[in-house]
């Protein structure tokens, strides 16, 4: 039994059983330990949901790109007003008027101490375009459009992909099969492609109403979110839970959208925000060659389109849209990996410690 | 007895920890893993480091090797050879890795690259460490494959790693780790991922090589019986902390901290088995006249679609379950055993043969029948982890059942979470919290409680406690065992491990590649088996005494000589 | 492999062939393809009616039209295209030849582009997560997935090749623009070798005075336009790469790997000497073979010169000679750029695939097609670049996470041998699938970029067909870029097929 003794020695003064804290002393089972802490737990308990939503708040960027978005979309609809309800903004994007000083922006926002001439806006802050008319408003009048397009095709898209894919997911079989074949079409033809031929169909056939467009978009676009889903799907349906609830007796419809689709909220969620900055781009991108928004309509690339051998000119015309469909796009797009984060924070940050030990060392 | 301090006098140790401290920043707070631990390997000598769940076994090991993530924040010393690594730069260390300490992982199905060759991996570390270069690397790597049990090694070794079976690889990984000579190999959870037969092998290869090559081996383990088998010391880890160590003998049959003592009490043991002995039957039971069949299955077919083709999983299986019994079906993966618990609940069609549930078939059901007939039988599964779902709190996921089939109101369904939540000794105010908030074992009892919501009469337990620890075990089985007195249902057990079913089980089929072997009383097969591969089976199962481990490890030998006379 | 592969190709021409008819009916569907002359008062309305009728075969039902254009097709495999008449009664197979070549230059120049760097650069911000770096990074591939392509190509070619051509006319920097350069660069260095805070500074001052001396002595040789490298400069060059290859591989104390690395360079030398005529005047052939060979002869020197590092011995000779050649190419490049600019005073295109009436030597119409090539083509790569980062980012991360990178690590192999031994195969199996998305994507890009540029290309032939509802060149340009898909998935599947031997065996 020497064995002993020579462990005691080599161990020197720890003694470990002192380092267990003195109200535990009596838990020697990891059951009761368990316990101990589950009956100790207080306060609120926090959900799934609870859970994403505080990371997402807590994420810089994200927040950020929220203001942004925000902030557009109130000018957008606000200023020149929306479904008849009048906005604060006093031109009309119809009305014509005199060019002054060739139509450039009045707006200035570096300060006169710069080199700028102060904080103003001005007559026109975006400039008129060659007849006159005040920019801002046509600008407006076109974001507005956009926004209602990106967010329809986002929505029909996000439905559409969300059911598929879960459909597809769940039976296999020829729902799967349409998916996959839906899938390999568009590594054939282009989307843009398809979207032009049909953004063409529902100019000439449909009247060439937004509404008409944004349907045809979204039809189109749904591949991309059901085959994640039906990713999804496909492990979920493997997890215990869901074998559980079909054990029980459930029927299907309960098992897919009680047990499987609100586990796949974040693939659907983060995507939809994804499909939407995919929206914009593709409308402006068609209007732009002539297939998306033909006029008395108007949208961000519609009026690229029009005012595009303006460039040289009066570059603004040019400018402001493009400005805009960028901060759109890339707010939405940061937007999304926000949630992406909050929704799988396996990736996210691990820097403070790293931190922490590195000033240790220096 | 005293190993230890025999090579205590020779030299210095391969491997110890002084004081060592890891804590790490999580998303919400810090969590001390290892709080101040200090523990030597002696070349030749394997140390069992053994503890559940978040004792810090792991994570001790893994500062060894200097593997942790950066997160971790980590005091103290971890010599290897008499090196302190901890803290030592990252290009130093690894030149260390190795030929100095070098380790095999719990997962030897996805502890090999997939895209490179046997070889490549083989030789990188010899070609490295400037051991052997080129054609003498790939001969060096072919004799070591051939040390490490691999059959045609000359010819395997240009294969890649899904070309072998889970033991081969570990083999393999084994191969990998004593390539450089360490000083001293952690074996984390080596055998854990593996069936028990395999399991026996692994531990025979650990245990010659050890005796070959000297070096010291930090075994880590939650399994007493791999401990019995192959280690000379233990220590025993608790919340971060050692609170004991000692011989094997010392710390296995005369624990002296309550924790170790609690500990070991929760491993359940094989009976003994005589496997050279000739069987003597048991009179047979008068069969009980009032005895009611809840579920019977006679020559049951069971199989899956793989890409058109068929995949028989089950064969001929015929088997009855009578109430109030519990009948345990055991085997080895890929055996089939919960391919027909997956069948009794419905989750796959039967192919041939008959499986009725309190007399009527369910093959023949239509689905609404079906549907009915779900009412009476309840379900736990293996992986706590995922077998609630995420997005429900734990009142909903217990009343679910009685929501499914339209039982009762919203304050009945209330009412009886909470008595069944009394049964399953949780306080009643987790009814609102979600199930991410519980520990394993505490979400493994909120699924019994789901399976007795709607009174079963038929309980399927498909490998219930394989994922949890000895202790949490324990309790689970005991509260299973307490519930099916009160309730009186009938129980189908699957289970890989023979210990748990001898515990539990009345009655038992072995299960081999789709068929079963042999049935009957868990009395009679379990203790006196008469097929060859029960009795290997329950030769290979290591119990958590070392000199009866001893003995069953000869005796294994000796059945294994009997069937192959000739190696 | 060659089941699988053959299985896909299977696949693919009956999603070609589906996809062609579905195209087809909606392109003839998508409006009216006489409503122009419907509402001319012209005297001959309808003679041209019926004209274009004929053309289009408008009086046949669509299935007739359908089949007649698909037996057309399939004349193409007994060498005799007929892709039918446009609107205006031309022959598309006659256009088509021109403008296939032109956008698929295009196009696989920007693919390949943007795979490479898009890769090499989701490697190095996977393996510098967290870091300014990757935070920049991150940035800049949001906001070229948020850039209309459009938008993006008008500014390019009014900023960039309009202020480059400019500018070219009398090159010059006046002192802040030397400093200012030479501060970004110095800091981007200090961005992308990263390192401690002292190295830092040690990168951004030693190459922003690099950059600060060095401008100033370009602009003294008017290096902008009399560009030269000269031999000696090759030489230099070649030498530091043959160094630092060795260095990184195996240090440079190893001679087996260095002496076949520096008789490559002595070696080229020689050859740089005995080829100057024939490379002042070469042909694509002599390109092609002299840079197989450039990598060939040295990877055999390497080879049997390596002893036992012969495999590393053997790829970084390659490298070198590899590099040798493409300094040479450069070099002669230099020579013809004097040449070039008298007979183009405004290099960079914005207008065309090439200009017109353009002649010249080799190098000089290899220089033309160069610059008209170049805004599109950075426009493409810069776009499809982000994703390919992304993507790899995101793999290598995920990769990065696996137990064999563990057990990698375990054995004591060094991060970079991690990385591009282990970890990097691996994270490019899931890349190989999503090219091929990438690809089509590129191609509906490249339409967008040729409208802007003014390409007479398949762009063009697209957009004017469908806004005539005048099917032939329409399919005419899904024949092409689809069948170039359809190829490219192939590439892409047995890529795949080479990573993974799981799908091999």
């Amino acid at each position: 039994m020497s064995g002993v003794k020579d462990n005691e020695e080599l161990r020197g003064p720890h003694n470990m059983k002192s380092d267990i804290e003195p109200g535990e002393q009596q838990l020697v089972s990891l059951v009761e330990v368990e316990d101990a802490e589950l009956a100790r737990k207080q306060g609120e308990s926090r959900s799934q949901g609870q859970l994403v939503r505080r990371r997402f708040f807590n994420h810089k960027a994200a927040m950020i790109s929220t203001v942004v978005l925000v902030f557009i979309t109130l000018m957008a609809f606000t200023s020149i007003g929306f479904a008849g309800i009048p906005g604060w903004w006093g031109k009309s994007y119809m009305m014509s008027g005199t060019v002054i000083n060739g139509g450039a922006p009045t707006m200035s926002l570096l300060p006169s101490w710069l080199g700028g001439s102060g904080l103003a806006i001005g007559e026109h802050p975006f400039g008129q375009d060659n007849t006159g008319k005040d920019y801002f408003a046509l600008v407006m009048r076109g974001t507005q459009k956009s926004i209602i397009i990106a967010v329809t095709v986002g929505a029909v898209a996000t439905v559409i992909g969300a059911i598929v894919g879960a459909l597809a997911g769940y039976f296999r079989g020829w729902v799967d099969e349409v998916l996959m074949r839906m899938t390999d079409l568009f590594i054939v033809i282009p989307l843009l492609v398809l979207a032009a031929v049909l953004g063409q169909m529902a100019g000439s056939k449909l009247g060439g109403s937004i509404f008409a467009l944004a349907l045809v978009l979204g039809l189109l676009t749904w591949t991309g979110l059901a085959r994640l889903v039906r990713g999804e799907i496909l492990s979920l349906r493997e997890r215990e839970y869901v074998a559980a609830a079909q054990a029980m007796g459930s029927k299907t419809s309960r098992v897919i959208f009680k047990h499987l689709l609100p586990n796949t909220i974040g693939v659907i969620v983060v995507n939809a925000t994804f499909a939407i900055a995919g929206a914009i781009l593709l409308e402006t991108s068609l209007s732009f060659l002539g297939f998306g928004v033909v006029a008395p309509e108007s949208s961000l690339g519609l009026l690229i389109s029009q005012y595009q051998n303006a460039f040289t000119n009066r570059p603004w015309l040019f400018w402001w849209p493009g400005m805009i469909i960028v901060a759109i796009a890339l707010s939405v797009n940061f937007l999304g990996d926000g949630l992406r984060d909050a929704f799988d924070p396996r990736q996210t940050k691990k820097t403070r410690r790293r931190k922490k030990t590195e000033e240790g060392q220096a | 007895m005293s190993i230890a301090s025999e090579q205590a006098t020779k030299g210095g140790t391969a491997l110890s920890f002084e004081n060592l401290s890891v804590s790490f920043e999580t998303e919400f707070a810090d969590v001390h893993a290892v709080k101040g631990l200090s523990l030597e390997v002696y070349p030749g000598e394997v140390v069992a480091l053994v503890g559940e769940s978040g004792s810090g076994k792991s994570v001790t090991s893994t500062a060894a090797i200097g593997l942790l993530p950066p997160n971790a924040y980590i005091t103290g010393k971890a010599l290897v050879g008499g090196v302190n690594v901890v803290g030592m730069p990252e290009s130093k260390l690894r030149k260390m890795r190795a030929t100095d300490i070098a380790m095999v992982f719990q997962e030897p199905m996805t502890a090999l690259n997939p895209v490179l060759t046997i070889e490549r991996q083989l030789t990188e570390s010899l070609e490295l460490h400037g051991l052997a270069y080129g054609k003498d690397a790939t001969a060096r790597a072919i004799e070591l494959l051939e040390m490490v049990g691999i059959p045609e090694p000359r010819k395997r070794i240009k294969q890649y790693p899904h070309q072998f079976s889970g033991g081969q690889r570990q083999r393999i990984v084994i191969a990998m780790a004593i390539s450089c000579d360490p000083k001293v190999i952690i074996a984390d959870e080596p055998t854990t991922a593996l069936d028990v037969t395999v399991q026996a092998e692994i531990l025979d290869l650990l245990r010659e090589l050890k005796d070959k090559l000297n070096t010291g081996i930090l075994l880590i383990t939650h399994n007493m019986g791999v401990v019995a088998d192959l280690a000379d010391r233990v220590a025993v880890m608790f919340r971060g902390s050692l609170v004991e160590t000692g011989t094997v003998d010392q710390v296995l049959n005369h624990p002296e901290h309550p924790y170790t003592q609690k500990l070991l009490a929760s491993v359940p043991r094989l009976a003994v088995m005589d496997v050279t002995d000739t069987w003597v039957p048991e009179p047979a039971d008068v069969v009980d006249p009032d005895r009611k069949l809840v579920l019977e299955a006679r020559n049951l077919v069971l199989e899956y679609d793989m890409r058109g083709s068929k995949f028989r999983a089950v064969d001929d299986v015929s088997f009855e379950l009578g109430r109030g019994e519990i009948l345990g079906i055991v085997g080895e993966s890929g055996s089939g055993k919960s391919t027909v618990a997956k069948a009794v609940l419905g989750l796959l069609p039967v192919a041939s043969g008959v499986l009725a549930v309190q007399g009527t078939n369910l093959a023949a059901l239509r689905p609404k029948a079906a549907r009915a007939i779900r009412a009476k039988i309840g379900v736990i599964f293996q992986d706590p982890a995922a077998s609630l779902n995420p997005r429900f709190p734990i009142g909903d996921c217990i009343t679910e059942p009685m929501v499914v089939h339209k039982v009762g109101n919203r304050a009945s369904r209330t009412k009886r979470a909470q008595e069944l939540l009394d049964a399953v000794h949780l306080p009643r105010t987790v009814m609102n919290r979600y199930p991410h908030e519980l520990s394993g074992g505490q979400r493994q009892r909120i699924c019994i409680a789901r399976a007795l919501t709607l009174d079963p009469e038929l309980l399927i337990a498909d490998e219930p406690t394989s994922a949890l620890d000895v202790s949490v075990q324990a309790a689970v089985l005991e509260m299973i065992q307490e519930l099916q007195e009160s309730y009186e249902f009938a129980c189908l057990f699957v289970s890989h491990d023979l210990a748990v079913v001898d515990l539990l089980a009345h009655n038992v089929v072995v299960m081999k590649d789709g068929k079963s072997v042999e049935q009957g009383r868990v009395t009679d097969v379990l203790h006196s088996p008469q097929h060859d591969y029960t009795r290997r089976l329950l030769a290979a199962a290591p119990v958590p005494e070392p000199g009866e481990q001893a003995e069953r490890r000869e005796a294994r030998r000796l059945l294994m000589a009997m069937e192959n006379p000739d190696s | 492999m060659l089941k699988f592969i053959l299985k896909r190709l299977g696949a693919s021409i009956g999603i070609l062939f589906a996809a062609s008819l579905l195209l087809y009916v909606l392109v003839i569907n998508s409006g009216d393809p006489l409503w122009d002359l419907r509402e001319s008062i012209a005297d001959n309305r309808d003679y041209l009616m019926q004209q274009r009728s004929d053309y289009m075969n408008l009086d046949m039902p669509w299935y007739q039209r359908y089949w007649t254009w698909l037996v057309g097709v399939g004349g193409c495999f007994a060498l005799k295209c007929d892709l039918g008449t446009n609107i205006q009664g031309i022959e598309v197979s006659g256009i088509l030849a021109s403008a296939a070549t032109s956008t698929l230059r295009l196009v696989v120049l920007a693919t390949v582009l943007a795979a490479v760097i898009g890769i090499a650069i989701g490697v190095l911000t996977a393996i510098r997560q967290y870091s300014g770096l990757d935070y920049g990074v991150t940035f800049l591939t949001f906001l070229f997935f948020s850039l209309p392509v459009f938008w993006a190509a008008v500014m390019l070619k009014e900023y960039m090749a309009i202020g480059y051509n400019d500018w070219m006319k009398e090159p010059s920097f006046s002192t802040t623009q030397i400093i200012i350069v030479a501060l970004l660069f110095g800091f981007l260095m200090q961005v992308f070798l990263a390192g401690t805070m002292r190295r830092r500074i040690i990168t951004f001052a030693v190459s922003a005075a690099f950059v600060g001396v060095v401008i100033p002595y370009l602009l003294w040789l008017n290096f902008f336009r009399y560009p030269q490298l000269g031999p000696a400069a090759i030489v230099v060059l070649s030498l530091a790469v043959a160094l630092s290859a060795t260095a990184m591989s195996v240090g440079v104390r190893n001679k087996q790997v260095l002496y076949p690395a520096l008789i490559t360079v002595g070696l080229g030398l020689g050859i740089y000497y005995a080829t100057f005529s024939l490379m002042s005047e070469p042909n694509t052939w002599i390109l092609i073979i002299g840079g197989i060979l450039a990598v060939l002869i040295p990877g055999a020197i390497g080879h049997f010169m390596g002893g036992r590092h012969r495999r590393i011995a053997a790829s970084v000779s390659a490298v070198t000679g590899l590099v040798f050649a493409g300094l040479t190419v450069v070099d002669h490049i230099f020579r013809a750029w004097p040449g070039f600019l008298s007979l183009k005073p405004r290099p960079i295109g914005t207008i065309g695939s090439e200009t017109p009436n353009f002649g010249g030597d080799f190098w000089e119409i290899f220089l033309d097609r160069g610059a008209q090539l170049l805004l599109p083509t950075i426009l493409l790569a810069v776009i499809s670049l982000a994703s390919y980062s992304r993507y790899t980012r995101a793999s290598m991360l995920e990769v990065g996470q696996q137990d064999y990178i563990r057990t990698a690590r375990s054995k004591g192999l060094s991060e970079r041998t991690v990385i591009f031994r282990h970890a990097f195969r691996n994270a490019l199996i899931p890349i190989a699938t999503i090219a091929a998305f990438d690809f089509a994507g590129l191609i509906g890009g490249a339409v967008i970029t040729e409208s802007v540029f003014g390409w007479k290309g398949m762009g063009d032939m697209f957009i004017t067909g469908l806004k005539g509802i005048d099917p032939a060149p329409v399919m005419a340009f899904f024949l092409i870029t689809g069948t170039a898909a359809v190829l490219f998935n192939m590439l892409a599947d047995i890529f795949y097929a080479l990573l993974d031997p799981r799908i091999r065996v």
